[in-house]
């Protein structure tokens, strides 16, 4: 009912920020599976980057830089698991620790952003 | 809510629901009764759960849901389906007793002139 | 070489990332908005156009979160899927009218089946009823949006990268096939193991994808969830709730409870495949496990496909029955039922797998007693067509064209339910036969129901008529020759899943080949009508393009729609002079 006078003429009708999860999940994904550090690291910080813009974006948040740090402590703690089960059930061949660095390296990308952003910018504007 | 939501009309309503909830406990009794294939603890308990949790999940949900049908009917105007927010659209029969709009009707403020420039609108 | 590779993907990985990143502080520094926890604002002020708000161009379609364009992208989507899907089923049957290879590979066309199932499955049928349901669902119930505008954004970009990779293997990528394991993904083939070429990163790619669109779902559903729990307008009442916003919230609950679990199946099996995990492996969980898993969302997942089209139907075809649904509660209820009882028979797909009798009995009743709700549905439609006004137009054409092939479908699948029945039937063109008549004669005939009823909407525009009609005719005539000789073909013992026959069914397989031309020729029709006419068709002046007032069906999106041509003509924009009015209940 957006031609009435309300509460939708409030909302944003765009946002850059869900292209970007959208893309950042699948490379990820593609990354992590294949065991290609570029694409794990690239994708994280895209999809977690994006998260963390459009939640700020939202108005959940007033800066982007706890939600980042958060995402980074979630990623160290998945590439902790990869670890977990190198050193459980860790079999030739299968590279769980080259997966679990990279997780782990762009949770340390992320974390470095946190706080770089939240020490150096005071703006609340997006990044 | 001094209404009696399970009435004659909302049961006859649920019937549509009572008829699978039947064949399938015809069918847990026939096995329970007839066991062609004798008692095992694993599979014969299986079979047994197989029937009673969609049959209990089935008679919740219908009862859950009769109970927010029927009593939202009992409480407020009833349209006909996609009608609701149509100015002027007629109720059907044996919903509220007023012929008024039930935009009308609405409590804050933002609806009311929400309705209002609806109402303009129709007028034109 | 290996590293210069890795090197290279990370150079370009980090160029990427610069260039998201500049592009976004663009973006960002473009409008100046009122963030949603300022309050106050723009209250109350008339301005009315949404559109004022989002940036123009390509980048408005990329960046919007309004559940109409989000509409218009599922519904783009889906018709692109679904001619993919069809060109790949048209070589199928090309290869299919002769009983030798001939054409295509054999590995090709099972490729080509394997994509085709789950092309249509999951991107061309789950889409094109978001399509409409984000569309219309806000509108009907009175919402703003949907609850979650972003996640309903992310829900659909989420699918491209779904469908590239779900086709990763058909594209001239060194090393990577297509997928050969048919939809259903049964291990130990799935798995890779053995001598076949299934490990082979085309078929990871392609459960990578797949899971991708169990995301999207999950989230959809989420979104439409809260949006009908806590959006609706006050008038909007639970017993005020129109039938397709209830299949589409009996729907949601269906994909929040099954696609998780195909979310979780896909991963184990990625893990058998690459982390060397045991999972379905014959000394780990066992192949039988990946069938429970995989039905339990599988079965699920026909109603999730079939009830928003049944809620099509019962939704336009009362427009054009010049009366109301007969038995409008007995429909909402059934569909409730519906969605309960379809998470307790998955295993009739598994009964020639040699399980206990006493399980295989109970699976048996169960999915007896499902076949009610359904045939309740049936039985409101006709009566609701019986001594009504009928007007034969394009969608109502389509809705009949619906119950039609829906009574053929769901009659052939009353008897597979049946385990005598079914152990002779299992794994021949019989099923083929029967499934095609539920997703491509019911459900996409529902599909397009929608796309021509809301034509107006969408479009402000009216399609060539006649030739909307020729369209329905050759699928309807096409589909049953097609699907009908699957049936027979059947019967006679042919096979499911194979590139080459037997002599003795050339005759029906010939047959099935010419039906889907027929359905070829309608869909390039439709697709010639759907584009001319977007450009050049007869411009819609008014709110009631369908007569629905005379009946007094008129419904809430139509009323929206009146408002927006009022408001467009009101502020001097859109009045586009050469077209003519349009007065479509004419037929």
């Amino acid at each position: 009912m957006d031609e009435n006078p309300g509460l939708s003429e409030q909302y944003r009708m765009a946002s850059p920020w869900p292209l970007f999860v959208a893309l950042g999940l699948p490379i990820a994904e593609i990354g992590i599976l294949f065991d290609i550090p570029a694409l794990s690291i690239g994708g994280l910080i895209l999809f977690c980057g994006s998260v963390a813009g459009m939640v700020q974006e939202a108005g959940y948040a007033r800066t982007p830089w706890r939600a980042l740090a958060a995402c980074a402590v979630l990623l160290f703690a998945l590439g902790g698991l990869f670890f977990y089960a190198d050193a459980q059930f860790g079999a030739e061949g299968i590279r769980f620790v080259a997966r679990g660095w990279a997780i782990v390296v762009a949770g340390g990308v992320l974390l470095f952003g946190s706080v770089v952003g939240s020490l150096l910018v005071d703006e609340p504007e997006p990044v | 809510m001094a209404v009696k939501i399970f009435d004659r009309e909302t049961i006859l309503d649920l019937t549509v629901n009572i008829i699978p909830l039947f064949i399938i406990g015809f069918f847990l009794g026939l096995f329970l009764l007839y066991q062609a294939w004798g008692w095992d603890t694993l599979p014969s308990v299986l079979m047994i759960g197989l029937h009673v949790v969609p049959l209990v999940t089935l008679a919740l949900l219908t009862y859950l849901s009769g109970k927010a049908i029927a009593g939202s009917e009992k409480t407020g105007d009833v349209f006909h389906q996609g009608q609701a927010l149509v100015p002027g659209a007629s109720e059907k029969e044996h919903g509220g007793a007023e012929a008024e709009p039930a935009i009308a009707e609405a409590g804050d403020e933002d609806e009311d002139e929400e309705s209002g420039t609806e109402e303009t609108r129709a007028a034109e | 070489m290996e590293l210069n590779g890795q090197l290279a993907l990370t150079v370009l990985m980090g160029l990427f990332l610069v260039a998201v990143a500049a592009w976004l502080a663009r973006v960002e520094n473009w409008r100046s908005y009122t963030p949603l926890g300022s309050g106050g604002g723009g209250y109350g002020q008339e301005s009315g156009y949404v559109s004022q708000e989002k940036p123009s161009g390509f980048i408005r379609w990329l960046t919007t979160v309004d559940h109409k364009d989000i509409g218009m992208l599922y519904g783009a989507f889906g018709v692109t899927a679904f001619l993919v899907g069809g060109a790949m089923v048209m070589l199928m049957r090309a290869e299919l009218t002769v009983p030798e290879m001939t054409l295509i590979s054999n590995q090709f066309y099972n490729s080509l089946m394997t994509s085709h199932g789950i092309t249509m499955l999951f991107l061309f049928g789950t889409p094109i009823i978001a399509a409409f349901s984000n569309y219309f669902i806000p509108l009907v119930i009175g919402a703003d949006d949907m609850a979650f505008p972003r996640i309903n954004a992310i829900a659909f970009w989420l699918l491209p990268p779904a469908a590239l990779l779900i086709w990763a293997g058909f594209f001239p990528v060194p090393d990577v096939i297509p997928a050969q394991t048919s939809w259903t993904m049964y291990t130990p083939l799935s798995a890779g193991v053995g001598q076949g070429n299934q490990a082979n990163a085309g078929v990871d790619l392609m459960l990578l994808g797949l899971h991708l669109s169990g995301i999207s779902a999950t989230m959809g559903a989420i979104n439409f969830i809260v949006t009908i729990f806590t959006e609706r307008a006050e008038e909007v009442t639970w017993a005020n709730l129109d039938i397709f916003s209830w299949t589409i919230l009996t729907q949601s609950g269906l994909i929040l409870f099954s696609f998780p679990l195909l979310g979780s199946a896909l991963l184990m099996l990625l893990a058998d495949r690459n982390l060397g995990t045991t999972f379905f492996a014959v000394d780990g969980g066992g192949p039988m496990l990946w069938q429970h898993l995989f039905w339990f969302f599988g079965h699920p997942e026909v109603y999730i496909l079939v009830l928003p089209p049944m809620g099509l139907v019962s939704y336009i075809l009362p427009r054009f029955s010049g009366r109301r649904l007969f038995g409008f509660k007995f429909v909402v209820y059934s569909t409730l039922a519906i969605g309960v009882l379809s998470f307790g028979v998955w295993a009739h797909h598994m009964f020639a797998t040699g399980m206990d009798p006493r399980l295989r009995a109970s699976f048996m009743a169960v999915s007896m007693a499902i076949a009610i709700p359904s045939a309740v549905k049936t039985f409101n439609w006709i009566t609701t067509m019986w001594n009504g006004s009928i007007r034969l137009t394009a969608p109502m054409l389509f809705c009949i064209g619906f119950v039609s092939n829906f009574i053929v479908g769901g009659v052939t699948g009353v008897f597979l339910a049946s385990i005598p029945v079914d152990l002779v039937l299992h794994d021949t063109y019989y099923v083929v036969g029967h499934f095609h008549y539920i997703v491509m004669g019911a459900i996409a005939f529902a599909g397009f129901a929608g796309l021509y009823y809301w034509y107006p909407i969408y479009t402000g525009r009216m399609y060539q008529r006649s030739l909307a009609k020729w369209h329905f005719w050759l699928w309807m005539i096409g589909s049953n020759v097609t699907f009908f000789a699957m049936i027979l073909l059947g019967y006679g013992g042919m096979p499911r899943r194979y590139a080459t026959y037997l002599p003795q069914f050339t005759d029906l397989h010939q047959v099935a080949s010419i039906g889907a031309f027929i359905m070829t020729l309608g869909a390039l029709i439709f697709l010639w009508n759907f584009v001319v006419s977007w450009y050049e068709g007869p411009v819609v002046r008014d709110g009631d393009p369908w007569d629905l007032k005379e009946d007094s069906l008129y419904t809430t999106e139509w009323e929206w729609f009146d408002r927006k041509l009022k408001t467009a003509v009101a502020d001097g924009g859109e009045a586009l002079p050469g077209g003519e009015e349009s007065d479509a209940a004419e037929n």
